[in-house]
């Protein structure tokens, strides 16, 4: 018992670190753009399929082919800005629209470009840390969730110490007085979007051996990032992180000791619990909407 | 006798500032009554609390001896206290007439099943004859088909009056109706609400225009810093010497 | 004398549609049919400024609600049809307490929250939902004969026929209730609701009211497709359908009664039609979403506001209010 629980725990940790990833980046855009990205899973999609490529496909060493899902990745969230969400910026519902549209034109041309087939990708460490018979740790998903502390954390620095991450929080907190105050409102978005659509694009490839890798693989990840963004407040990155493990946790324990459809049916009622008793999220302030 | 409209201790704390503190005034049927005071007295709070859009933190407001505190803001409308606020909240998105009529959504209720069937002809006719009197009573009728939001500022206020007319109310709460008009539209204002007052519609009245205020009301508070500080017809209301003090102390904060 | 004109012509056009169309085709306008009423009643819902993301589950519950009833309580189908609408909006109802605590993208999210956990009770429960293989073999509308027609209901020309006019009568009654006091102040609550409150109007209530209206007539168009398709099943009712009922409203736009109908026409012809045959089927989505970031850059007040310019008529000064697809 003791052993299963310690296991679930660590299934829970390693769900939690690449739900933050995408949560977090997702979050990001809301905060600085006021545009719920519906596309974002299929960012993650995009970064599954960058390692599909470069690493099945062409033996590109992985961690390369992760690098290259970052950047990749990233570049497409700079040009849903500059194409999309720039134009739209007095138009959420519409942002909203074409997100969508993207959504459904990156889903097209994965299907073109890979089929809808499931991908089978070589694994890149057969190596397990064994804690004890039963609680072992692939390598694989430890790679994640160092990514996801690294990651976090440096986003953290940057944004608690860096100009750039003190312009990002003013624009997200109230754009109006922060182009006053001289911030580029284009350039904090751009900002924003390389690295919150980056971040999805790297869990996307970290992950990437580890799930089916298939172009509607988004669909579910977006839903989860939802609930996750919601029961932290919206507009809060440290709340995304809090709900992610708090998310994982429950969802992995439900589905361990009952089945998956009620661990998700329980995630949806909890966020419906949030919204109805404190809408703005655990941790939020920021209302934006 | 049980007054008309009573303010018994009314207090409103937002987290740890008491916005009002106890206070307590009281309306007669029929008469124009004013709230004044400084910026920051609380003024608008209480007008909110009157009107059912804040809940008081304590206190009571009555309405012929019934109390309507802590009542939501529709539920209030519909006991004859109904309000206009603060700036221009209209629908500017909708024409003059259309504004109208839903001012007269209380005395007219829409029915669905019936509006469906085309049943309610009479209710429409009723509607539609009321909204024309509350524009024409405000001067606006030949603006009927002009979109609110494209109004002069001045007919901007008089149709958020207009709205609030058409419902037939007993008590109106005016927040600051004069704010924006130039002296002529204020003087036929002034005459307009004498004319309500005429009517048997009781008006409470928050404004900063004191030459107003002083020519129109029947009794006036004064209130400073959450609480009562004096009350009175104009005359008296101009020589006491707390009210100077109070307005003369704010203007020394200000400058 | 005109407007009768017109309107014989335009009844009688619609007749004769099927019989210019192939099969597939048939059966592609059966479903147009039923989808203009599904956002056509998602519109009266938009006029209070409220946006759901459950109105396609809300259509399911319709369709599981009135197989049911007639798989297991014997109900006559056209009966369960209307019954099937009936618990649509009464679920609204229930639903409204906790999602009409939120307010704009907080009652988005929440609905879509509320939709996705009905869908999953449907995966999650065999008896009586049939879990994620969903209920098969549901009662067809029975056949009859009008004397100069016989209807077979596994026909799509007939569904049509039948499904035309209980849209057309379910339009009506949305279109009266838009142009009535209520329809005004559905406008109200969405413009000003601090104003309406003042004005006596009970927000929640009304509210309430446009969301199981919407709810009912979704729920009658969930029955419709039930009862012709024969089988329905939790991934019927996806967010992938919403997302489409979505696009047609703000495509068309909002502003107008024809307005979501408008989008609601345009992107099905030409994604069902057109794109199929030019034989672009893999691209379809690609196209698709191509065109749905085209008209929000290009076009953000809709189809409907080409016609309006088309039709000359300045925009502002009809008798619906105007609303921009921008919140």
């Amino acid at each position: 018992m003791l052993d299963l629980l310690a296991q679930t725990g660590l299934n829970a940790v390693y769900a939690a670190s690449y739900i933050s990833l995408i949560a977090v980046g997702l979050v990001l855009i809301f905060g600085v753009m006021g545009v719920i990205n519906f596309a974002h899973g299929e960012l993650y999609m995009a970064g599954a399929y960058t390692v599909v490529l470069l690493y099945t496909d062409f033996a590109v060493p992985f961690f390369v082919a992760v690098a290259a899902g970052l950047i990749f990745v990233g570049c497409l969230g700079l040009a849903m800005e500059r194409a999309l969400f720039r134009p739209l910026r007095d138009n959420p519902l519409g942002g909203l629209v074409a997100s969508i549209g993207f959504l459904m034109i990156l889903q097209a041309l994965a299907v073109l470009g890979f089929g809808v087939r499931m991908e089978h990708i070589p694994p890149v460490t057969q190596s397990v840390i064994e804690f004890s018979d039963h609680v072992r740790l692939p390598v694989a998903r430890l790679y994640v969730i160092v990514a996801a502390v690294v990651l976090l954390t440096a986003l953290w620095v940057f944004l608690k110490k860096t100009r750039f991450g003190w312009a990002l929080r003013a624009a997200a907190q109230d754009p109006e007085a922060a182009a006053l105050q001289g911030i580029s409102i284009s350039q904090t978005a751009r900002i924003a979007m390389f690295i919150g659509a980056g971040l999805a694009g790297i869990a996307g490839a970290l992950t990437a051996p580890l799930v089916s890798v298939n172009p509607h693989m988004g669909h579910s990840v977006i839903v989860t990032a939802f609930i996750v963004i919601i029961v932290g407040g919206v507009g809060s990155l440290e709340g995304a992180v809090v709900a992610s493990v708090a998310y994982a946790l429950v969802h992995t324990f439900v589905t361990t000791f009952y089945d998956g459809v009620i661990a998700d049916i329980v995630g949806l009622s909890l966020m419906l619990l949030v919204l109805i008793i404190k809408p703005t999220g655990l941790f939020g302030s920021a209302d934006r909407a | 006798m049980t007054q008309f409209l009573e303010v018994d201790n009314l207090i409103m704390r937002f987290g740890g500032l008491t916005a009002v503190d106890g206070l307590s005034f009281k309306l007669d049927h029929g008469e124009i009554h004013g709230l004044i005071g400084p910026n920051g007295a609380g003024k608008t709070t209480t007008f909110n609390m009157i009107s059912g859009f804040y809940k008081p933190s304590g206190g009571q407001v009555r309405l012929r001896g019934e109390s309507i505190s802590g009542l939501r803001m529709h539920e209030v409308a519909r006991r004859g206290v109904v309000r206009t606020f603060q700036h221009s909240t209209l629908f500017a998105e909708m024409t003059v007439m259309d504004n109208a009529l839903v001012g007269t959504h209380m005395p007219f209720r829409p029915n669905i099943f019936a509006a469906i069937i085309g049943w309610d002809k009479d209710d429409r006719e009723g509607a539609r004859a009321r909204a024309r009197e509350a524009l024409e009573f405000f001067g606006l009728d030949h603006l009927r088909d002009e979109l609110a939001g494209e109004l002069s500022h001045g007919h901007q206020r008089a149709l958020g009056m207009a709205v609030a007319y058409a419902s037939h109310p007993d008590v109106m709460l005016l927040d600051e109706p004069f704010t924006g008009m130039n002296p002529e539209e204020t003087r036929r204002m002034m005459d307009l609400m004498r004319r309500l007052r005429d009517d048997g519609i009781t008006i409470l009245i928050v404004e900063h225009d004191m030459q107003a205020i002083m020519g129109l009301c029947d009794n006036i508070t004064c209130m400073s810093f959450g609480k009562f500080l004096a009350e009175g017809n104009p005359a008296e209301i101009r020589n006491h010497p707390a009210v100077i003090e109070a307005y003369l102390g704010g203007a020394r904060h200000v400058a | 004398m005109r407007n009768l004109a017109i309107f014989v012509l335009g009844a009688a056009a619609l007749l004769a549609l099927p019989h210019g169309l192939s099969f597939s085709q048939q059966e592609i306008l059966v479903f147009l049919t039923l989808n203009i009423l599904l956002v056509s009643s998602y519109r009266l819902l938009t006029l209070t400024g409220e946006w759901s993301l459950a109105h396609v589950v809300i259509m399911g519950v319709g369709a599981y609600a009135s197989a049911l009833y007639t798989k297991e309580l014997g109900v006559w189908v056209p009966v369960s049809i209307l019954l099937g609408g009936a618990t649509a909006a009464l679920l609204a109802v229930l639903l409204s307490f906790p999602l009409f605590r939120m307010k704009g993208f907080y009652f988005l999210i929440g609905s879509f929250a509320a939709g996705e956990i009905i869908r999953l009770l449907w995966k999650r429960f065999r008896d009586p939902f049939g879990g994620a293989k969903g209920i098969k073999g549901i009662d067809p509308m029975p056949d009859f004969s009008i004397g100069i027609y016989d209807f077979d209901f596994f026909e799509p020309v007939s569904y049509y026929y039948l499904s035309g006019a209980v849209v057309a009568v379910c339009l009506w009654i949305l279109w009266r209730i838009e142009r009535s006091p209520v329809g005004l102040t559905f406008h109200a609550v969405h413009w000003q609701d601090r104003l309406a409150e003042a004005s006596g109007v009970n927000l929640r209530a009304y509210r309430t009211l446009a969301f199981s209206i919407a709810s009912g007539f979704a729920g009658i168009a969930g029955a419709l497709m039930a009862h012709y398709v024969g089988t329905i099943n939790p991934n019927s009712f996806d967010v992938d359908l919403m997302v489409f009922v979505l696009t047609w409203a703000i495509v068309g736009g909002t502003a107008t009664f024809y307005g979501p109908i408008l989008g609601c026409v345009v992107l099905t012809v030409l994604n069902e039609i057109v794109l199929r045959e030019m034989g672009f089927e893999q691209m379809r989505p690609l196209i698709y979403g191509l065109i749905m970031i085209l008209s929000i850059l290009f076009l953000p007040k809709g189809l409907e506001s080409l016609v309006q310019k088309f039709a000359g008529k300045r925009p502002g000064k009809s008798d619906t209010p105007e609303r921009s697809t921008a919140q």
